[in-house]
């Protein structure tokens, strides 16, 4: 697992995009402290302040039904690792978020550039670990873990730990 | 483009290509030289480039397909060119968003719009025809 680190970025899956674009090879994944352009779904914002953990994996070329298989279980593999190595009960909502406590705290956006068939594959992360506070106007809707669990996570292990089972996912998928 | 250039007594073939959007290839007798624009809008160099879309065989020549057709259901998001328009490989032609990705529908090869069969925000199955080159 090559992982590059950036202090800043205007979105991880835009760099990661590029530099899949320029050779990168899979499971290649780029990390921001900070994104200044995060974006989820349809180009809605994604609030990525210092602190959360925000990343997307150049994926392997694969066929674009086993991208969308993935892509469901990242949501799967997200909540799967919080309630590991958390006390926490996350909540799945279909197809490419998880809440706790009714509020959301992990997105999943994957990209694929296609002609006659796939070209390049990302999936961004965006998880709300280490953030303090949401503005006025997130804070009914979104929660970090350390909001929720009063206390720091570790960024680089989560990362690891998801980067990981979602290697082992697509591995049985694509079989 | 192609050119020679002599330095001194020897003769150089240079060709200079853009096989995908922000790539440059430089071409020198045999060997391949890539650059990309950087964050500043500025050339760089690339080492050690791998062609991650082929592109070898993308700019090989026009584009054999009539028909750019959908690869998956989903909602056209975007439309990026117009009848009439020159494409050429790597170009972004419509995004499509299924329930789970955004997809980026790029050309193959060179061509020339005939017709674009869609609009944004409407819903297409896979297989439907998105685009007819002329």
């Amino acid at each position: 697992m090559i992982i590059k680190n950036y202090k800043i970025l205007d979105s991880t899956n835009l760099k990661a995009k590029e530099l899949a674009r320029r050779g990168a090879g899979a499971w290649t994944v780029i990390v921001a402290e900070e994104q200044v352009g995060g974006y989820g779904r349809k180009g809605t914002s994604w609030f990525s302040p210092k602190g959360g953990l925000y990343f997307s994996i150049i994926l392997p070329k694969s066929n674009v039904e086993d991208l969308q298989t993935l892509t469901i279980l990242a949501a799967f593999i997200c909540a799967k690792t919080i309630k590991e190595n958390f006390n926490l009960e996350p909540f799945i909502k279909l197809p490419n978020d998880v809440w706790v406590n009714g509020k959301k705290v992990a997105g999943i956006l994957t990209e694929n550039v296609i002609g006659k068939d796939v070209k390049l594959s990302v999936m961004g992360i965006g998880l709300n670990t280490n953030i303090e506070k949401f503005p006025k106007e997130l804070e009914n809707t979104a929660t970090s873990l350390k909001i929720e669990l009063e206390k720091k996570v570790s960024n680089i292990k989560l990362l690891k730990q998801i980067v990981q089972s979602l290697k082992e996912q697509l591995k049985t998928i694509s079989e | 483009m192609k050119t020679e250039i002599q330095i001194g007594d020897k003769v150089y073939q240079i060709e200079i290509l853009e096989p995908q959007e922000n790539l440059l290839k430089v071409k020198v007798n045999d060997k391949e030289y890539f650059f990309t624009k950087n964050e500043l809008g500025e050339l760089s160099f690339i080492e050690d480039f791998k062609p991650s879309l082929k592109e070898t065989e993308i700019i090989s020549g026009a584009s054999s397909e009539k028909e750019i057709k959908s690869p998956l259901p989903g909602v056209i998001s975007a439309i990026m060119v117009k009848k009439g328009e020159e494409i050429k490989p790597g170009q972004k032609l419509v995004t499509l968003i299924s329930m789970k990705m955004e997809n980026e529908i790029i050309s193959e090869g060179y061509g020339k719009i005939k017709e674009v069969k869609v609009k944004e925000n409407q819903f297409v199955k896979s297989g439907d025809v998105l685009i007819v080159l002329d």
